[in-house]
């Protein structure tokens, strides 16, 4: 039981890496993002952002360069007057490339109180091996 | 002391504290064990020596059985007193060590030959499996991947929209497959026009600017060197996405670690959130080294 000393960090990075591997018996859409920077405090479900629909129908680049999504979980500073003003999100959901912002609950469709995350990702596994109590306690 | 004197020592005194010892109160002490005592001395948490190991409770044992009884009554180093619980007797507790004990004499993992033991109320014990799964390459049941949104753990179940999203197994039907991440090869997809994501917002038709050049990276130990396609990333990507900001644009300019990465930083930006996880090693680590000469 020595690995329970985390003085050193090989032990500490084995203990991680082990961590990082076990498989929870729910597993969301790899990549979803919950976006939950101001719609908790505003009484609005969290946003959820589901990576894998949009690169089916752009790459990367057009989101991440043109429109300025930082690679960040809740990095970014989208609020609903921006989206109405056509940035973030309001460049395409607009009712011209995608359905406009009256679905309020197509996005905003996350469980109320899920802190913002990369859902199912490498780093949300290491820090918070048991995701379903981190998305359901707050 | 020797070993075989320790291991008299420990039969002794386990056999005559059967003796002596009230059995029901052994059975009263797995009640407690099972219910208390198991959480760590079942498990081997905290140090705690483990039922029916006897290596582990020959000097602990071989102080004498009142010390024993004591140090778990007062506790001792991670031990607390009473195990932690002290609404339970200092009897209840001595049950509890006599439960324990009694269980040297007679380990799961061995067949009871011990005729005099053979008799005593003793189950044979199942040790709980508590090893964290190592399930290295995420391998999983393709249900389990890619629920439709209401039970994906983060959708609200309770909310009506949650069914309106599209299930990604619809979605990815037809894609060439993975075993990673939401099960679908998104750089086999794209090479093979599986799919065709725009690379503008609004010009269907704009081509991205693909660069196709390989940059290999000579890594310590005896992984294989990485190789880093520039192509199939600025099929997705933008030259800005990644320079400056997260690589500067020189060969050997990036001090880069699987600790970052597993982290967030460098590939791991995007790499164990969008891409494909650590788990594919080889995936990067794809060139053999040459072997030294001897």
């Amino acid at each position: 039981m020595k690995a329970l000393h985390f003085s050193s960090p090989f032990v500490f990075l084995a203990i991680l890496l082990i961590s990082l591997f076990m498989v929870d018996s729910a597993q969301a859409e790899y990549g979803d993002i919950v976006i939950n920077n101001y719609s908790d405090d505003a009484g609005m479900r969290p946003a959820v952002f589901p990576h894998w629909f949009h690169r089916v129908r752009f790459r990367c680049k057009v989101c991440h360069a043109d429109l300025g999504f930082k690679f960040q979980a809740g990095g970014n500073d989208i609020n609903m007057l921006k989206i109405i003003d056509g940035e973030f999100c309001g460049a395409c959901h607009n009712g011209e490339i995608a359905w406009s912002i009256e679905n309020c609950g197509m996005c905003h469709s996350g469980i109320p109180g899920t802190p913002i995350q990369v859902h199912g990702s490498t780093l949300q596994q290491l820090v918070t091996p048991n995701k379903k109590a981190t998305a359901g306690d707050k | 002391m020797n070993r075989t004197f320790i291991k008299l020592l420990i039969s002794l005194s386990a056999s005559s504290l059967l003796a002596t010892s009230a059995l029901a109160g052994i059975d009263e002490g797995k009640t407690t064990y099972d219910t208390l005592c198991g959480g760590c001395h079942g498990t081997g948490a905290l140090n705690a020596p483990v039922l029916g190991n006897a290596e582990q409770w020959k000097d602990r044992v071989a102080q004498g059985i009142s010390v024993v009884e004591q140090n778990a009554i007062k506790g001792l180093k991670m031990m607390p007193p009473k195990g932690g619980n002290p609404s339970l007797s200092d009897e209840q507790i001595i049950d509890a060590v006599a439960y324990m004990l009694s269980a040297l004499d007679a380990p799961a993992n061995v067949v009871n030959t011990a005729a005099p033991v053979s008799s005593a109320p003793v189950q044979p014990v199942v040790k709980a499996n508590t090893a964290n799964t190592f399930n290295r390459l995420l391998k999983g049941g393709k249900e389990e991947w890619n629920p439709d949104p209401a039970d994906d753990g983060i959708h609200d179940p309770d909310h009506e929209e949650s069914y309106y999203l599209q299930s990604p197994k619809e979605a990815f039907e037809g894609l060439p497959e993975s075993r990673y991440g939401n099960h679908v090869d998104w750089v086999e997809a794209l090479a093979t026009s599986a799919i065709n994501p725009r690379f503008d917002r609004l010009d269907a038709d704009k081509k991205p600017f693909v660069l196709d050049l390989n940059i290999v990276r000579e890594v310590k130990g005896s992984m294989p060197n990485v190789v880093y396609p520039h192509k199939q990333h600025t099929e997705w990507l933008d030259c800005s996405n990644c320079h400056p900001a997260i690589f500067t644009p020189k060969k050997g300019a990036n001090q880069i670690s699987m600790a970052s990465i597993i982290m967030g930083q460098q590939c791991g930006v995007c790499h164990g959130k969008v891409a494909f996880p650590i788990s594919e090693c080889r995936s990067c680590h794809s060139q053999k080294k040459e072997v030294a000469a001897k």
